[in-house]
């Protein structure tokens, strides 16, 4: 806009004089505004949100006490819990922690019921329940995480005040889902309802980056070669663009209806873009495993057809809008496949070569695959963005985002919580400590806390800071200010101070959890009631009962890490990477390949998420990708192969999948010689051919990881094939 | 109709039953109204949600407590 006043300014030219000089003064006021919108407009959010958050907190506190609800102060606690500046994640949270305080009030009521008169016996099962409610948080990645956390700490927050009086236990359950229930709704109603903060956005954006950042980099590789490390690293970034895309359609789809309906064609487009990376990537390699001189030939065929797509790919202007560029690319693609396949009969018929044909075969199956997803890519990309477009009915295997999950990890979380339960409660009797309650309480919503985040470790030292900061920070507000308050309206006016530092950080996503540790200590320590009681001892004995139980979870979580730390992590998750292309051989064809996709991906993610030995992790993930693709098109050509074809291929896929389970020296050799003997029965079979042919230049690909398992005596294997 | 409902000894609000019905009536028509994207017409989407499902919960309360089902 700013352009458009200059350009109009400089047309009036001279004669504007006075009004140009005013005007220009007008533009340096405009772009000062400017400025300070956007240096402001973080700030702004983060403001809204303290407002929303004191809001609610009051809103709660004044119900509870109006409701004469027992412990006020647990509805102050769920709110700083549950809110969030993004609404969405409000919502959705919201739903699985109802969920779970329900499970977690029926187990209370349960064990108390059965164990009632047996003490030991009733403190082996909660920590059970509480140890597989653990287990459970951090088995999935999502806000159902949440609804095992809950359920786990809820059934502790139910028993342990009918331990002395039993018959008080039905009505403190019942109190505690009404607390955990009014919480829920004031923050959701306090962030639903006043200016909401959307994620909605921030997923378009991520799509629109995908699809931007996948079509500039086809464009500007298909000139030439890429090195390995430059594939590598494209790889990591497409697959963290697939992965970021995923986690905020999940927690999107419970914001609003409106991306409720559109949630299974995002799904479908990530889908088919995680098709369309794999066939380019095998693409390159491919182009990479031709480079040496025996090959040219094959090579320089291929490049002709790179050539035909590049042609094709520039008919799209980078820089129209992206909607445009979508239509352009879809129709560009339905164009370019006639010429493609000219060119390849024209380039076939120059090769004289067995090999040099098999190579181009290859290569050009895959680049018209590739073609094709593209295509569908961007016709994925054109439905999601328009506005009122047809819904196509999609087949269920369409949509499907496996993930991989840990079991063993996750039973050693359940052991691990259990046993520290355990030693708690038996300090608890042992000593008869008023604080002892509450240590186990504390244990038991550390435990769950840290069991739903993807690295407990690192958020244990950081947890216990922020609860001593947290309680401190109570009993300066409680006994220094509060003392000498009466009143709602002086409670809240003495709360605020402490609110606003609390809530204020949560818009930084780095700071949220620690915030939010620290302000659920705050609520937790301070109790507040409508009849306040205050005691300095049994605050110190409170404290101390928190502290311990921060520093207990804290055990369970540091301590007592995987034996032998992160490497024995590192090779279990390598392990599973490796086994989904062992699945993708043993297991059901329907949606296999959908799932060697995403599983893998996310596998992947994990495993880039503890950082080291990053190389090893790229190759072996590269590696995964290609194979896994190739053994399920192979799987789903052979069913049409005469029967002694057929054995043998049976016989690769169990080679490949025993590969891949054990790697070593004679699994890859036994590997290698199936594949030649079912390539030398495949003759006829074209299709099958390539797809053998790919499985063996991956196999004997001398950059890759499987390199290592490489006999040397491989050329004469290269000779006999 | 009663204005509470017992279930096993247990003594439930009938209002806790018609808040959790007028919840997915709520949600159905949020469903609906998404699809055909009513919602674009609106000034202020939220509020607008939460006073549908205020109206939505009182004339179900009202018909419960003074209507005609008694």
């Amino acid at each position: 806009m700013t352009v458009a006043i200059v350009a109009v300014v400089r047309g009036f030219g001279t004669h504007a004089g006075g009004v140009m000089t005013a005007l220009v003064t007008r533009m340096r006021a405009l772009d000062w505004r400017a400025q300070w919108h956007e240096a402001f407009a973080g700030a702004g959010q983060a403001w809204l949100f303290v407002f929303k958050g004191v809001l609610a907190i009051g809103l709660s506190a004044w119900l509870a006490m109006r409701f004469d609800l027992a412990k006020p102060y647990e509805v102050m606690v769920t709110c700083a819990i549950v809110l969030h500046p993004n609404s969405g994640m409000v919502v959705a949270k919201s739903f699985y922690r109802v969920l779970g305080t329900m499970v977690g009030c029926l187990a209370g009521v349960l064990l108390v019921a059965v164990f009632v008169q047996e003490r030991t016996l009733l403190l082996l099962g909660m920590a059970l329940w509480v140890g597989l409610c653990a287990g459970g948080a951090s088995l999935f990645r999502n806000f159902k995480s949440y609804g095992f956390v809950l359920a786990g700490y809820t059934a502790a927050i139910v028993m342990l005040p009918a331990l002395q009086q039993p018959q008080l236990l039905f009505q403190s359950a019942v109190m505690r889902f009404s607390e955990v229930m009014l919480g829920i709704l004031v923050a959701t109603f306090v962030c639903e309802a006043i200016a909401p903060q959307r994620l909605g956005p921030a997923l378009r954006a991520s799509i629109r980056s995908q699809f931007t950042g996948f079509v500039d980099f086809v464009r500007g590789s298909l000139a030439g070669m890429l090195e390995r490390d430059a594939l590598q690293q494209a790889h990591l970034r497409f697959v963290s663009k697939v992965v970021e895309v995923e986690n905020l359609r999940s927690s999107v789809v419970v914001e609003d209806a409106g991306v409720r309906a559109i949630s299974p064609r995002v799904q479908r487009l990530n889908q088919r873009f995680m098709a369309a990376s794999t066939s380019y990537q095998s693409l390159h390699h491919l182009m990479n495993r031709l480079q040496d001189t025996d090959h040219a030939e094959a090579r320089t065929a291929l490049m002709a057809l790179f050539n035909v797509q590049a042609e094709a790919l520039a008919q799209v202007d980078a820089e129209a809008d992206v909607l445009a560029q979508a239509r352009a690319l879809e129709q560009a693609q339905a164009d370019v496949e006639a010429p493609l396949r000219a060119c390849m009969t024209a380039r076939r018929a120059a090769l004289t070569e067995r090999e040099a044909r098999l190579d181009f075969d290859t290569g050009a199956e895959l680049m018209l695959r590739f073609a094709a997803e593209l295509k569908a890519y961007a016709e994925a990309y054109e439905a999601l963005v328009k506005r009122g477009a047809q819904q196509r009915p999609m087949a269920r295997s369409e949509r499907v985002f496996a993930r991989g999950n840990d079991w063993l990890e996750a039973a050693s979380i359940v052991v691990r919580v259990a046993v520290m339960i355990l030693i708690t409660g038996w300090f608890w009797i042992a000593t008869a400590w008023p604080g002892g309650a509450f240590a186990m309480l504390l244990s038991s919503v550390f435990c769950g806390l840290l069991a739903s985040k993807p690295k407990p470790r690192a958020a244990v030292r950081a947890m216990f800071k922020m609860s001593v900061i947290g309680v401190l920070a109570g009993f300066v507000c409680l006994f220094g200010v509060l003392a000498h308050m009466s009143g709602f309206v002086l409670l809240l006016a003495g709360l605020l101070p402490f609110l606003i530092v609390g809530f204020y950080p949560f818009s930084n996503p780095k700071l949220e959890p620690m915030a939010r540790i620290g302000l659920l200590t705050f609520f937790l320590m301070m109790q507040l009631d409508q009849v306040m009681v205050y005691d300095v001892p049994a605050f110190t004995n409170r404290a101390l009962g928190l502290l311990l139980g921060a520093l207990v979870s804290g055990v369970a979580f540091q301590l007592f890490a995987n034996p032998g730390d992160n490497r024995f992590l590192h090779q279990r998750l390598l392990d599973k990477l490796r086994a989904e292309v062992t699945r993708a051989c043993r297991a059901p064809l329907a949606g296999a390949r959908e799932r060697v996709e995403s599983a893998s991906r996310d596998l992947f993610m994990q495993l880039i998420g503890y950082g080291t030995a990053q190389d090893e992790f790229l190759g072996w993930g590269l590696s995964v990708h290609e194979t896994g693709r190739a053994i399920v098109d192979l799987r789903r050509d052979m069913t049409t192969a005469p029967a002694p074809l057929y054995q043998r291929l049976v016989a690769v896929v169990d080679a490949i999948g025993d590969l891949y389970a054990t790697p070593g020296r004679a699994s890859h050799v036994f590997a290698r010689r199936r594949v030649a003997s079912a390539r030398r029965a495949a003759a006829g079979h074209s299709q099958v051919l390539q797809h053998l042919h790919l499985l063996r230049l991956a196999l004997l690909d001398r950059e890759s990881v499987l390199a290592q398992y490489m006999a040397s005596a491989d050329k004469e294997e290269q000779h006999a094939a | 109709m009663l204005r509470e409902i017992a279930v096993g000894g247990l003594f439930f609000p009938a209002l806790l039953l018609l808040f959790i019905l007028s919840l997915a009536l709520h949600t159905i028509l949020d469903g609906v109204a998404a699809r055909y994207g009513w919602y674009r017409h609106l000034w202020y989407p939220a509020l607008f949600r939460v006073s549908v499902f205020v109206c939505i919960f009182s004339v179900l309360g009202f018909l419960l407590l003074h209507g005609g089902w008694v």
